[in-house]
């Protein structure tokens, strides 16, 4: 019962000021007699969401399916090098500098080379930016969870004379197992982020990016809303999906985050 | 007992950075002979190299000068054959495994099968007295009990000699003394061979038959005292002979500074 109160507890707030926040733009907007064209109300925007409904989950699919796969690849490319990286000095020396150097870079406005050398028609070129952006979040926190070993743990393994190979299973990979999660974490939202914002860009019309943008043309303000809607709510799914594969993948968490 | 000294160096040198500014002479000219079945303790304050002695003997630190064997091989071989179990001031449990998988890890190294590990681990956690403790992860032990599973870990692939580095050193004194307690009966029912680094003279005096004293710049031992106590228990404490000793330490420490103050040294 008590743990059923701590749940409410903890999920009303949140909720209670969202639904005030609406209500406050609803009247707001009626109240300063803003032009819908600039700001529509909520109820409209709503309206939108649901004569647009079969347009926006099918938009949303395929942004999702650009934002996973471009997930998935950049993660994994990240993952290998952080390996390669850790295992050998130089390219550890050469990779590091490099990726915190393009880490700095605005990938998605490289959108409109990479439709340049692809193809406009092609998922390729989203799906690449995605990657892009996903792989430096991920490859810096794998990175440092292979490498920052407990000195303590180290010494152990020497005194067992381990293999290389034995102590990064042993120790190197469950140690960077969280930091990896939190990679994925950032890196799940972001995907999400460059999945949309590409698109604005061109090429194909089958994302919700475009739609926003299409909308907009056409001065058709609170249907654009909808989708910008639909845009967050794919990235809170795609955020709720990293927490709970970090509740899967750590058992040894799980006791802990519920005793505190 | 016959056969080959535990440990057994001559003229053990380590000097860190040779030859630049910044070079430190940690240990000069180290002998001592540990036999099999000795308690020793090296104690001595803090940069006297009684850490890196340690480590050299466990073939963890490569020594500049001089010969170690452990169990009458090299300090390497010894290593390679897991003739020792090591034990640090940090427990050094690995958190994303259970209490039982963390024994088991030397065992999974050394490619037990899976009946033969589960039966010793939870042979070690009765020996260290936590036997309902298996199922739980690290962080749900307090420091003492994370510290006997690191000694059950230890002495999990049952290695002759173990070397444990300030292993009591975080605890609480009533911790501390209870765990030494236990560890002098580990140790007595499974005849193993200790080196044992401390900073807490009460502490070596309690648990040793030998106490080597060490002092600092250039790191070296000035005094080896025997301690014969006879069978230990609470009452050990309270003997007079035991005071005795913790003051013959003492000395021996104040000596080896030459007159200054032993600094990073426990008088408790």
């Amino acid at each position: 019962m008590s743990r059923l109160r701590a749940r409410v507890a903890a999920v009303a707030p949140p909720i209670i000021w969202g639904a005030l926040f609406l209500v406050a733009w609803e009247r707001f907007v009626v109240w300063r007699n803003i032009k819908p064209f600039v700001l529509p109300q909520p109820s409209r925007i709503w309206d939108q969401w649901k004569i647009n409904k079969t347009g926006i989950l099918a938009t949303a699919k395929a942004t999702g399916a650009n934002a996973l796969w471009g997930l998935v690849i950049g993660a994994l490319l990240a993952v290998a090098l952080a390996l390669v990286a850790q295992r050998f000095r130089v390219m550890r020396e050469l990779i590091a500098p490099l990726s915190a150097a393009a880490n700095t870079m605005p990938i998605v406005a490289l959108g409109p080379i990479f439709y340049n050398i692809f193809g406009t028609t092609s998922l390729t070129a989203r799906r690449m930016v995605v990657a892009l952006v996903v792989f430096f979040p991920v490859f810096v926190n794998m990175l440092k969870g292979l490498t920052q070993v407990d000195p303590v743990h180290e010494e152990l393994m020497a005194s067992y004379a381990a293999s290389p190979l034995q102590i990064l299973r042993q120790v190197r990979l469950p140690n960077a197992l969280p930091f990896l999660l939190t990679g994925l974490r950032i890196g799940a939202s972001l995907a999400v982020i460059a999945a949309v914002v590409v698109e604005y860009f061109g090429g194909l019309q089958n994302g919700l990016g475009s739609r926003v943008t299409s909308a907009m043309k056409q001065s058709a303000t609170a249907k654009a809303w909808a989708y910008i809607a639909a845009a967050c709510i794919l990235g809170l799914l795609f955020y709720l999906s990293a927490l709970i594969i970090e509740w899967i993948v750590m058992p040894w968490q799980r006791r802990r985050s519920q005793a505190r | 007992m016959s056969g080959p000294a535990a440990v057994e160096c001559r003229g053990v040198c380590k000097i860190f950075n040779q030859g630049k500014p910044n070079q430190v002479d940690a240990l000069i000219d180290v002998d001592l002979t540990v036999e099999a079945g000795e308690f020793v303790s090296l104690i001595g304050p803090s940069g006297c190299g009684k850490s890196t002695l340690l480590r050299v003997v466990a073939d963890l630190l490569p020594p500049s000068g001089g010969s170690i064997a452990v169990n009458g091989k090299t300090a390497r071989q010894a290593r390679l054959d897991f003739d020792y179990g090591m034990a640090f001031q940090q427990a050094g449990l690995f958190e994303w495994r259970k209490v039982i998988k963390n024994i088991e890890l030397p065992m999974e190294l050394r490619g037990w099968d899976r009946s033969k590990r589960s039966a010793r681990s939870r042979e070690m956690l009765e020996l260290v007295k936590l036997p309902e403790f298996g199922d739980n992860y690290p962080w749900e032990l307090s420091g003492g009990m994370q510290q006997r599973i690191a000694i059950a870990r230890a002495l999990a692939v049952d290695p002759p000699l173990l070397l444990m580095d300030e292993p009591f050193g975080a605890l609480d004194e009533m911790t501390r003394e209870h765990m030494q307690a236990e560890l002098t009966r580990i140790c007595a029912s499974t005849h193993k061979t200790v080196v044992f680094v401390t900073h807490s003279i009460p502490e070596a005096v309690y648990l040793s038959n030998r106490v080597v004293v060490m002092s600092p710049r250039p790191g070296r031992i000035t005094t080896v005292i025997n301690v014969d106590l006879g069978e230990r228990s609470e009452d050990t404490r309270e003997d007079g002979e035991f005071f005795k000793k913790i003051t013959e330490v003492r000395e021996a420490l104040r000596g080896g500074e030459l007159g200054a103050t032993a600094r990073g040294i426990e008088d408790r």
